[in-house]
């Protein structure tokens, strides 16, 4: 890990917080009936493994998406980022306020990967283009030994310099989670990444990440549903709550952690 | 400079990838465009041709004065100072304009007519020398024939008149400095100084001629010419020279109207071309950026990714620009080759009809040139709407399948 000589100096009672929000709110209005995702508070630290279990609609792809700065926030009381320790925590409030989406673009190129709830692969670059994406993107070397070993923890080596539309949904996922390690990102988001597939391979491609993960020592958000085996992996679970405003007008979902 | 070398490889991948897409507009604009620059081809080749005649031959170049008019060596000297005239000489009276020729060696005798030259004669511009002085000639080729005489050979020139009653005939050496081709002029004729001409019709008239030790009658007053030889700069100073001499009360021929023809038929078939052209191009454009903008919302998803992995708006606007461009580049190409094809065809087909060397359809490269620019501009145009549609991609639109 580049950070561990820093990491030594550093006393580990000293919690580095990857993600600091308080008071965010997202409000979406619609016709008749609105929804509102709050958080009045949440701390992410690094290392951390947290996973978001709720039922679809609760609000965990709108707190998703804040994370990743691809929504801005209505409101925000404070949204720090800080994905390096050595670095002071950034303003993300103040990007979205002078609408920076370049500055924000830059963030999650190098800090962030994501893998989604399917495809998110570009259909007309090969499994290596795909996976070597963001190192390409952010001149890295050594691209072609980095992603060869990915693909050999992920098992799709032999499957390379095929195109994603000759793979199953499986290996598209396992090809998605390698683009979004690839780069060694701070954090990696991960929205129902095994919700398109059978339960069976649901979980082994979910101890696939996590064991990855854990291995990198990246930190890791993961949305699911499917609260069972998420917990044999000794994930965090955020707590949230939905509940209709006093005045009946709005769906609001309220999650700390 | 990672993000838009990366973003160019992109979608030079995705343009391949999709080559059966890319493939159909870059031949829908090589049908568009090979035709164009066939019959662009055409026109330049056919009428270009045409003007190339016209601005090549002197004889267009010639203004005609016509019938008996009175001109003194001033007014003369002043149309020969004039930007629009490139030579003028004065004649003398065409019954006193001719001479007859023998050639020494045998007893052949031709009578030839007498045209006034002199230093940059356009019809004798290219075969060498213009006569000088009372002892030069250039003989066309007609008289040369019959006279069975060639370049440098020296030959006797006479004429006769009547004077106080009695026949005289005068006797001259004539040098022949250089046979003029029939092209040039296609009569039995010989092209002399205007100092001979004088001289010649001097002694018809009587009238003594010193310079050649020739008998007569005093010489009366100014010197008059009932006429002149004039030639225009270029073929588009004939239709002013004309008005202007027209205007002065003269009677003169020009070829002023077919020139006006031809340039009337460049000039029309011109706008008729670029009327096609711009109603072709245009529709290419139209239908290039329709596709280039439904291309853009089809691959969203795929656009709203590399948005995700943190390419930058610019770089997604490139997407559609580099592929109309490529798009264009390529059909440029392929309509080139349509055009080399096309026009091999047709020049071969006429070959018989043609000199070596001419053809009827052809294109400078200025013109590939120019057609490049052109459609590349067009492709440009094209996507702008394509561009700005992907400008407005956000990254979060590929998160979710909708």
């Amino acid at each position: 890990m580049e950070n561990s000589t820093e990491a030594v100096l550093i006393r580990p009672s000293d919690k580095v917080l990857i993600y600091h929000l308080r008071d965010v709110v997202r409000t979406r209005e619609a016709e008749g009936t609105g929804f509102r995702l709050r958080v009045p508070s949440l701390q992410i630290a690094m290392g951390e493994k947290i996973a978001l279990i709720g039922h679809s609609g609760c609000g965990k792809s709108t707190l998703l998406d804040m994370l990743a700065f691809i929504l801005q926030p209505t409101e925000s009381g404070a949204f720090r980022f800080r994905p390096e320790r050595s670095d002071e925590p950034i303003d993300i409030a103040a990007y979205w306020d002078k609408s920076r989406q370049n500055h924000l673009g830059d963030l999650r190129k190098k800090y962030i990967g994501y893998v989604m709830q399917t495809g998110g692969l570009v259909p007309y670059l090969t499994v290596r283009d795909n996976i070597s994406l963001s190192r390409n993107l952010l001149q890295m070397t050594n691209n072609d030994k980095a992603v060869e070993e990915l693909a050999g923890h992920l098992g799709i080596r032999r499957h390379l310099d095929k195109y994603p539309s000759a793979l199953s949904t499986g290996e598209r996922q396992r090809v998605a989670i390698g683009r979004a390690l690839a780069h060694r990102p701070s954090i990696v988001i991960a929205d129902e990444p095994t919700a398109s597939l059978d339960p069976i391979a649901a979980e082994k491609i979910m101890n696939l990440f996590i064991e990855l993960v854990d291995e990198l020592n990246i930190t890791v958000i993961v949305a699911s549903h499917a609260w069972r085996h998420i917990k044999k992996l000794g994930l965090r679970q955020l707590s949230h709550r939905t509940q209709r405003t006093s005045d009946g007008k709005l769906t609001e979902t309220v999650v700390t952690g | 400079m990672a993000h838009f070398s990366e973003a160019l490889r992109l979608s030079g991948k995705d343009y391949l990838r999709e080559w059966r897409i890319s493939g159909s507009f870059i031949v829908a604009l090589a049908a568009v465009l090979g035709p164009m620059m066939v019959l662009f081809g055409l026109k330049f080749g056919v009428i270009g041709g045409m003007v190339v005649e016209l601005v090549q031959d002197p004889r267009n170049r010639e203004v005609l004065s016509l019938g008996n008019g009175h001109y003194n060596l001033q007014w003369i000297e002043k149309m020969g100072q004039r930007p629009d005239v490139a030579f003028v000489v004065p004649r003398t009276r065409r019954i006193a304009a001719d001479i007859q020729l023998s050639n020494k060696g045998s007893s052949r005798i031709v009578n030839v007519e007498l045209v006034p030259s002199g230093p940059g004669d356009p019809l004798l511009q290219g075969i060498g020398n213009t006569p000088t002085g009372a002892d030069q000639i250039v003989l066309s080729e007609l008289a040369a024939e019959k006279l069975m005489v060639k370049t440098g050979d020296t030959i006797d020139g006479s004429i006769s008149r009547m004077f106080r009653g009695k026949a005289e005939r005068q006797h001259l050496d004539l040098k022949i400095i250089v046979v003029a081709p029939a092209a040039v002029f296609n009569r039995e004729g010989a092209f002399v100084s205007v100092e001979l001409l004088q001289a010649v019709e001097d002694f018809r008239d009587g009238r003594k001629v010193p310079s050649l030790g020739w008998d007569g009658t005093e010489s009366g007053g100014e010197r008059v010419y009932p006429g002149f030889r004039l030639y225009a700069k270029t073929i588009y100073d004939v239709a002013g020279l004309q008005k202007d001499l027209t205007a002065q009360g003269l009677q003169v021929r020009t070829r002023a109207d077919d020139i006006a023809v031809v340039q009337d038929m460049d000039r029309n078939l011109t706008l008729v071309f670029w009327v096609i052209a711009v109603i072709g191009l245009a529709g290419f454009a139209l239908s290039l950026g329709a596709s280039l903008l439904a291309n853009v919302d089809r691959k969203r998803r795929e656009l709203s990714v590399l948005r995700l992995v943190g390419f930058h708006t610019g770089d997604i606007v490139l997407f559609p620009v580099v592929q109309s461009i490529l798009t264009g580049l390529v059909g440029w190409l392929l309509a080139s080759g349509i055009f080399f094809g096309v026009s091999f065809a047709i020049n071969k087909m006429f070959a018989d009809q043609l000199e070596v060397g001419q053809s009827v359809c052809r294109l400078l490269p200025e013109h590939f040139i120019v057609a490049l620019v052109l459609t590349i501009t067009a492709a440009v145009i094209a996507a702008m709407l394509g561009g700005l549609s992907a400008s407005r991609i956000e990254p979060s639109e590929g998160l979710r399948e909708i």
